[in-house]
């Protein structure tokens, strides 16, 4: 019996499934590592930890559920998530420790490329936003700020490169990374001269493009017997975490469906034959294959708010216990009137990308009257992270006909939440539990390697039907009327935001009070 | 009013209800033992000083900044005291508590001791491994000697708030030190080690919540990789955090994926990679630098893991060069 096994390369940590041919899991396996935050607007990750834990944890999955029952693993494929940066030098060895997506020290070149004409260009050429984030302005604050690694760098790597050169000896990045590296011209499919002259380096400076199903080299023969698994398993280069969740969670191109993920951050994303042109450079375009594009805009605040709101108001019966902490919220949430009797939260605690792009945005609660109660508060908070999402979600269908959804991400998927989409929304939204989509997509993508589907448009239905949360009318237009006075809050108050930014940095002092 | 005043008001009632608990010791007068002057002292080289202040008026020049080789431990009875620890500014209420690890500088701000009354005793520990230790005197197991040592060197927490089991520890040693009854001696050295339990617990508790998993855990992480040559324990690692073994290893395996011990073994591996790939340290140091017992155990467990020897792996990354 053949196998697929797929390696996601997450924010905060690895996670490794194992599927038959048909897609249905045979085991799953994940490990943590860690991210370093040195400076306040940093953040690293150790390319030696990750690859470490991505062997021990592939090493775990094949003793535990592969080899015992003499599966043949058929492919390895990889996901990552999208805009890390990791230099190394000439023999291959990292300098220093990779920059992962969160990392914000080119704050100060994005906003300069941003205002300028070149940053539209390259914005319109690229498809991806003009942001700290993006690699193109990190290797530029490389440039600018770390001349020593800068001039010892032989190549500038994405995490996964990096893993699969340690696996194979190639170094290669597939079309989905690259094109959210902001060096990729998405519509002629190659490195872009521009962006490279901006970032100071060459097209050699960087791993060999290639498309999503390419193999990318044999696994060294130390892996084969460490990991026993034969000179033949492939190892695909496979895609990035957004193209992926978007196909896994049953996007086809053309179906004028979006898919919503929400876990830590989230993200709504079409996907389509279509670059979505925007003025004001909010959303991202990111290649998936050729002529497919996954179109959408990223948000900073999803489970993770709400997270801080349960470590503050929280009952916590038992230590540690988050979940079972939110679950009692959640509760108590259901039990407060649709729109929280006018209490509105903006949940931009850190900052906010797609759409308002505004790094300097805060959160506020407003509308507090002297009937709200604590209940109202959890309440306003999940509705006001959802707005947001929506916000995105509208601003995508000023381009894009969206005529049902599909959530995914462990917030999103929370039954209480996906209701409340469904009503903001007012459109049906399809669910599935236990469900990883990005894992799920990476599975499509090998089946699809394999023949076993004749192309990515073409993709089986997922195994398990999908709960559908159908929307309530008289919840949207209430939704539909406090979502205004949000919209306006979020836009109108952009001075305000800078200014208690700045006041927040300028007072800011470690508590030493007991 | 501001947020200081508040606090102050609060703590002053606070208190007022913890009034009773403080009764026997501010109804006691002021004493100072010492090691070498006081006959009391004499069975206890490890306790340096002991004492009980009430200062009825400001002083001057009274409380001067000092580094000492001791552990001091002080606690607030009464009053409202402004102490620096390590050059950093602390308040302290009654019921806190000061804790001043060997060869930190402590004392008050321009010497100026405020209006209030305040107990404390200064501990000789020896040291081990860097990190300092109960003695001989203690009852304690070596391990969990060793894990006390570890958290108290480890947590860097100064001060430690509403505490009054300080108070009455070092009460209770006082009496003991005074009245010598039988099998005094035996009862001093249990005291202070119920002291040392004590603070390391309330230590572990305070840097702790209980809501933050992912927090907790990173604090671990830069611990361990701050003495990654050290062999560390399940039960140290637990420690540190506040748990008791079991939950601990239930959350990080939940967390992280890996069993503590597993997911130190990552660290160290990934280090021992970083390490390998320079040409100016050898096998051997880079095994014990990264926790191995031996370039043998270092070997097999690398082996294991990545499929080549350190050296054959260390061969591969130079051979460019």
């Amino acid at each position: 019996m053949e196998c697929i096994i797929t390696i996601e390369l997450g924010t905060n940590g690895i996670r490794v499934f194992a599927y038959d041919l048909r897609g249905c899991i045979i085991g799953s396996m994940k490990g943590f590592y860690p991210t370093f935050h040195a400076e306040p607007d940093h953040s690293e990750q150790d390319p030696e930890q990750i690859f470490i834990t991505t062997l021990y944890v592939l090493k775990n999955i094949l003793n535990e559920y592969i080899h015992p029952k003499k599966y043949k693993v058929a492919s390895i494929c990889f996901c990552a998530s999208m805009h890390s940066v990791l230099a190394v030098d000439k023999n291959g060895n990292p300098i220093g420790n990779a920059i992962t997506w969160a990392d914000n020290r080119a704050k100060k070149e994005a906003q300069e490329l941003r205002d300028s004409q070149l940053g539209k260009k390259l914005y319109e050429l690229t498809g991806t936003p003009i942001h700290p984030m993006s690699p193109l302005v990190k290797i530029a604050w490389i440039r600018n700020r770390d001349a020593e690694r800068f001039r010892l760098t032989s190549k500038f790597l994405s995490i996964k490169s990096y893993v699969i050169h340690q696996l194979t000896g190639e170094y290669m990045i597939d079309y989905s990374i690259a094109s959210a590296t902001g060096l990729l011209n998405i519509h002629t499919v190659q490195w872009e001269d521009d962006a490279l002259q901006y970032a100071g380096i060459t097209a050699n400076q960087l791993a060999m493009l290639v498309p999503v199903f390419t193999k990318a080299g044999k696994l060294k023969n130390a892996y084969q017997q460490s990991l026993r698994l034969s000179a033949e398993t492939k190892i695909l280069i496979g895609s990035s975490d957004g193209c992926l969740a978007t196909l896994g969670d049953g996007i086809v191109k053309g179906e004028e469906k979006a898919s919503i993920t929400i876990e830590d951050s989230g993200a709504v994303r079409v996907m389509g034959p279509n670059i979505l042109k925007d003025e004001q450079m909010r959303f991202f375009n990111y290649l998936l294959t050729d002529n497919c594009y996954v179109s959408g805009g990223p948000t900073n605040n999803g489970g993770n708010i709400f997270e801080w709101f349960t470590r503050q108001f929280g009952e916590f019966t038992n230590p540690f216990d988050m979940e079972n902490s939110i679950q009692q919220l959640m509760e108590e949430a259901a039990n407060v009137p649709t729109g929280s009797d006018g209490l509105l939260f903006l949940p931009y605690l850190l900052g906010e990308r797609a759409p308002i792009w505004n790094a300097n945005a805060r959160g506020a609660y407003f509308g507090l009257n002297i009937k709200h109660e604590r209940r109202h508060f959890i309440r306003a908070t999940i509705e006001g992270i959802l707005y947001e999402i929506y916000s995105i979600g509208k601003t995508l269908s000023e381009q894009q006909t969206i005529n049902s959804l599909s959530v995914n991400g462990s917030f999103g998927t929370i039954p209480f939440c996906s209701q409340l989409i469904a009503d903001i929304f007012s459109k049906p939204v399809q669910v599935r539990q236990q469900f990883h989509s990005v894992s799920f997509g990476a599975y499509l993508l090998s089946a699809t390697e394999m023949g076993i589907y004749t192309s990515l448009d073409n993709v089986a239905p997922v195994a398990e039907i999908p709960n559908v949360f159908k929307p309530n009318k008289q919840h949207h237009t209430i939704y539909a009327d406090y979502f205004c006075i949000f919209e306006k809050l979020s836009a109108k108050l952009f001075d305000e935001f800078e200014a208690i930014g700045n006041l927040q940095q300028k007072y800011a002092h470690p508590i030493k009070h007991l | 009013m501001q947020l200081e005043q508040i606090s102050f008001l609060y703590r002053s009632l606070y208190s007022e209800l913890k009034f009773h608990d403080n009764l026997y010791i501010t109804h006691m007068n002021q004493f100072v033992l010492q090691h070498g002057k006081s006959a009391e002292m004499l069975l206890f080289p490890h306790i340096l000083e002991l004492g009980m202040k009430k200062n009825g008026s400001i002083q001057l020049n009274m409380f001067p900044t000092t580094i000492m080789e001791g552990l001091r431990i002080y606690h607030i009875i009464e009053g409202r005291f402004e102490w620096h620890i390590n050059h950093q500014p602390y308040v302290f209420y009654p019921g806190d508590v000061a804790l001043i690890m060997p060869d930190i500088p402590f004392g008050c701000d321009n010497d100026v001791l405020k209006i209030g009354s305040f107990t404390w005793i200064h501990l000789a520990l020896p040291k081990k491994d860097g990190h300092i230790q109960p003695g001989k005197w203690s009852g304690l197991s070596d391990s969990e000697a060793a894990a006390i040592g570890k958290i108290l060197s480890l947590n860097n927490l100064p001060a430690l708030s509403r505490f009054n089991e300080v108070g009455r520890i070092i009460k209770c040693i006082y009496t003991e030190l005074s009245e010598m009854e039988v099998a005094f001696q035996a009862r001093v050295n249990h005291q202070i080690d119920e002291l040392l339990i004590q603070i390391t617990r309330k230590m572990t508790q305070q840097t702790h919540s209980t809501r933050d998993f992912p927090k907790t855990f990173t604090q671990l992480e830069v611990l361990l990789r701050q003495d990654l040559a050290h062999q560390w324990t399940v039960e140290e690692m637990a420690g540190l955090v506040g748990m008791g073994t079991t939950l601990f290893t239930e959350k990080v395996k939940n967390y992280s994926g890996f069993s503590p011990i597993n997911y130190l073994i990552n660290i160290r591996i990934s280090e021992a990679i970083k390490l390998l790939k320079r040409v100016d340290i050898t096998v051997t140091n880079i095994a014990l630098d990264t926790g191995f017992y031996s370039s043998q155990h270092f070997s097999t467990t690398f082996k294991k893991l990545t499929g080549y020897r350190p050296s054959e792996f260390r061969k591969n990354h130079l051979r460019n060069i």
